[in-house]
């Protein structure tokens, strides 16, 4: 393709950032307000806060069908449909216009909109801390994260001051506490189990969910109406998204240009300036390709793009793709689990109820591997998160018997108290867990199909097991009955947490990026969505992308000033 | 019974179930089926629907339109295998009643109709080992009765009138109370 001068001019940016997501958002945001401009690529069409939430509003009967999706939509997108619901499934990608080779089951879900999945995101909050960036270390996995707690730490602090975060201090070592907003509360049947729980085991305890749903007015936005239809976009601006917070953060600056419709499909490299001069871009309203330049290249297209993207930019310099000296990009592929937990049913308490919707359960913190004592036959370690709750009708139509007066009765009245809990797990960085192209096949824009090769493995069902029973057992000694332990034994990509095809690390010959998330071998690209992961640890990660990028943002811009980049 | 045992019986129950699953019961349960064949049940399924969630001192089903509800889930989210089951379910419910009353289900009165539901409701029963259930149900569909119920029960507590007078419904809760004390006679929560 030709550019003119002229528009090579046009088409030039302080700084590019590829992906809106939860951290192409902050990237955006925090270079525009450091006064750069930016040029913030999204593949996917432009979703305006509360202009763009067309279900927001709708009440259950607004639906024809319901909650269920109809056949002919099933068929044609199997993955996304599992997760979606006709309330927000216009915030997810079809699986037939956008196919992917599952080499063995998994669940890739997306999001291509402004905004990505940080409209859907389950918006839990966790710090990691060094029992998880010392991991990898100390077990001799993978490589050793290139950062401490230590060089987090503030980070955390100015990501958790700008979302909102809602939450409980607990002065744990292992989760550290963070800059909370009045916490949400437990209700009865939780609090029962809170107390069970701290009375049998000193080292577990039973807290609210960290959550970046805001409990008071924050930022213009909010506070949460506790209507717990968070996926549909939330026209009180009640939780963080990219939407509600950071573009329009970036865009109140006057340094932000947006351009949807934007496939990234290569980065550019400067053959003698050893660096990134730009991106190659699909408009996918006109077919039109479209090169654009700038001095730094912020990488945040979600791990699983993000891998594609690298191993798609192929360069004299770079044969095997960008910055992939290593031989690390695409490799590592983690996810949390999900799928192991238990349910059960208590008799007490039927004189209580509660009102509104809570959008968040509760959280079990990691009580396993604290210690390097401990003889389990698993490393690492999970948290359990649940809720508790009585039967509503949902679950009632299953439990109640007949038809009539009596069924009705039964159905529109408050069933027992139930608790319903899972382990969110740690997966190890197993090298053939993989992303690669498969240039034989390819999408309706001509790029190559991803093909992703993903298991769980013995270390991560022995510790689903150990998660059926200390979950069934905590119920038990607090009195459930009926108590169910269950391994729904989901594909990998279930729990939406994808990390780690581009780790960051010490060394440039087993690691992509280092501590600064900058590319050992392209100075001015930086990677700050879940694939610099090293390790998975159990904790979401969401909150770890917003610290991790603020800081490598700020050390863009530095070395930018010093002219190093 | 040891655990391996038990599994190795349900298995062979499994087995036995299939294998008695003739071709022609294969043809029945794949063929195609029409819109129509739901919408002309309009009138009986609204009676069904009514009789599962009668009308009492808050509205039943038939005034929340639920049957328009469960035709629409029937129709366009149902896979082929289900609607045919579900026709067949309602084909046996009209000839139960014909056998025993020697009348359409319409005609007959409160007790005969109601006499009729029950039989269908024991029909669906299934297996006593909750795993045959749900290899049956995989295999043939969930059971008439059951899937009727079903759908009786998401239409009408999602439809306006079930939701805002069958149930308690908040739209906008603004603040959550995780513990209060019940209020005699309170009913569930239509959405959580």
């Amino acid at each position: 393709m030709y550019i003119s001068d002229k528009n090579k001019i046009l088409h030039t940016y302080d700084a590019i950032v590829i992906g809106s997501g939860i951290s192409g958002g902050w990237a955006a945001m925090e270079l525009c307000k450091k006064g750069m401009k930016t040029l913030l690529l999204e593949r996917g069409r432009d979703v305006k806060h509360l202009v763009d939430y067309p279900t927001a509003n709708l009440n259950p009967w607004d639906f024809k069908a319901g909650m269920n999706n109809t056949i002919q939509d099933r068929e044609a997108n199997p993955v996304q449909s599992s997760a979606y619901s006709p309330a927000d499934k216009h915030f997810y990608v079809s699986d037939a216009e956008h196919p992917y080779i599952q080499e063995k089951p998994f669940n890739w879900y997306r999001g291509y909109q402004v905004g990505g999945r940080s409209l859907t995101w389950g918006r839990q909050c966790y710090r990691l801390s060094d029992l998880d960036f010392e991991a990898n270390h100390r077990d001799g996995t993978g490589v050793d994260w290139p950062i401490r707690y230590k060089d987090l730490e503030q980070w955390y602090s100015y990501a958790e001051s700008f979302i909102g975060v809602s939450g409980n201090r607990e002065n744990l070592g292992h989760l550290p506490d963070g800059e909370f907003l009045t916490p949400m509360e437990l209700n009865c049947i939780e609090k029962h189990l809170g107390d069970s729980i701290r009375k049998n085991d000193e080292h577990r305890l039973l807290t609210i969910a960290r959550v970046a749903n805001l409990t008071r007015g924050w930022d213009n936005r909010g506070p949460c109406q506790n209507r717990n239809l968070c996926t549909r976009g939330c026209p009180f601006g009640g939780y963080f998204s990219s939407n509600s917070s950071t573009i329009p953060a970036a865009m109140a600056t006057g340094n932000l240009t947006l351009r949807p419709f934007s496939i990234v499909t290569e980065i550019l490299f400067d053959e003698q300036k050893q660096k990134a001069r730009g991106v190659r871009v699909i408009d996918t309203l006109t077919s039109e390709v479209h090169e654009f330049y700038a001095k730094i290249v912020f990488v945040n297209a979600s791990t699983i793009a993000t891998a594609g993207l690298l191993l798609n930019s192929v360069s004299s310099r770079f044969p095997d793709g960008f910055g992939n000296g290593s031989g690390q990009i695409g490799h590592n592929l983690m996810d949390h689990h999900s799928s192991a937990g238990a349910y059960g049913v208590h008799d007490q308490f039927t004189d209580q109820y509660y009102k509104g919707r809570r959008p968040c359960g509760f959280l079990i913190p990691r009580y396993r591997n604290l210690h390097p004592g401990e003889k389990l036959n698993f490393k690492r370690g999970y948290n359990i998160q649940g809720h508790g709750e009585r039967q509503e009708w949902m679950d009632k139509a299953q439990s109640i018997d007949g038809f009539g007066e009596d069924f009705k009765a039964g159905l529109t009245t408050p069933g027992p108290w139930t608790v319903w809990m899972a382990g969110w797990g740690e997966c190890l960085p197993y090298f053939d867990n993989q992303v690669t192209p498969d240039p034989s096949k390819k999408d309706k824009w001509g790029q190559p199909l991803l093909k992703i090769d993903f298991t769980f493995r013995e270390n991560e069902h022995k510790m689903m097991t150990d998660i059926e029973q200390t979950s069934a057992r905590m119920l038990d000694q607090a009195g459930f009955k009926h108590i169910e332990s269950f391994n729904y034994n989901k594909p990998g990509g279930s729990t939406i947490h994808e990390m780690g095809t581009a780790r960051m690390g010490n060394d440039p010959k087993t690691s992509v990026l280092n501590k600064f998330n900058q590319m050992h071998e392209a100075k001015n690209v930086f990677i700050t969505d879940g694939s610099c992961m090293t390790s998975s640890a159990c904790q979401n990660p969401s909150l770890t992308y917003m610290a991790l990028t603020a800081r490598a943002s700020q050390f863009a811009y530095e070395q930018l000033k010093k002219g190093e980049l | 019974m040891d655990r391996r045992s038990y599994l190795k019986s349900v298995a062979g129950l499994a087995v036995a179930g299939t294998a008695s699953f003739s071709v022609f019961k294969w043809f029945s349960i794949h063929r195609k089926v029409v819109p129509a064949e739901f919408s002309s049940k309009h009138e009986l399924l609204a009676e069904l629907a009514e009789m599962i969630i009668p009308q009492t001192d808050t509205p039943g089903a038939k005034a929340a339109n639920v049957h328009e509800y469960i035709i629409a889930v029937m129709v366009d989210c149902t896979s082929v295998k289900e609607q045919n089951k579900f026709i067949d379910g309602i084909a046996e419910l009209e000839e139960y009643a014909a056998r025993e009353y020697g009348k359409e289900f319409l005609k007959c009165n409160p007790a005969e109709r109601k006499a009729v539901l029950k039989q269908m409701a024991k029909n669906s029963s299934g297996y006593s080992y909750k795993i045959l259930n749900k290899i049956n149900n995989k295999i043939f569909g969930k059971p008439f009765f059951l899937k009727l119920r079903e759908l009786t029960v998401e239409g009408y507590c999602q439809s306006r009138l079930g939701a805002t007078q069958g149930l308690a419904y908040d739209y906008i809760p603004g603040t959550f109370e995780a513990c209060i004390p019940i209020r005699p006679n309170q009913r569930s929560w239509a959405t959580k």
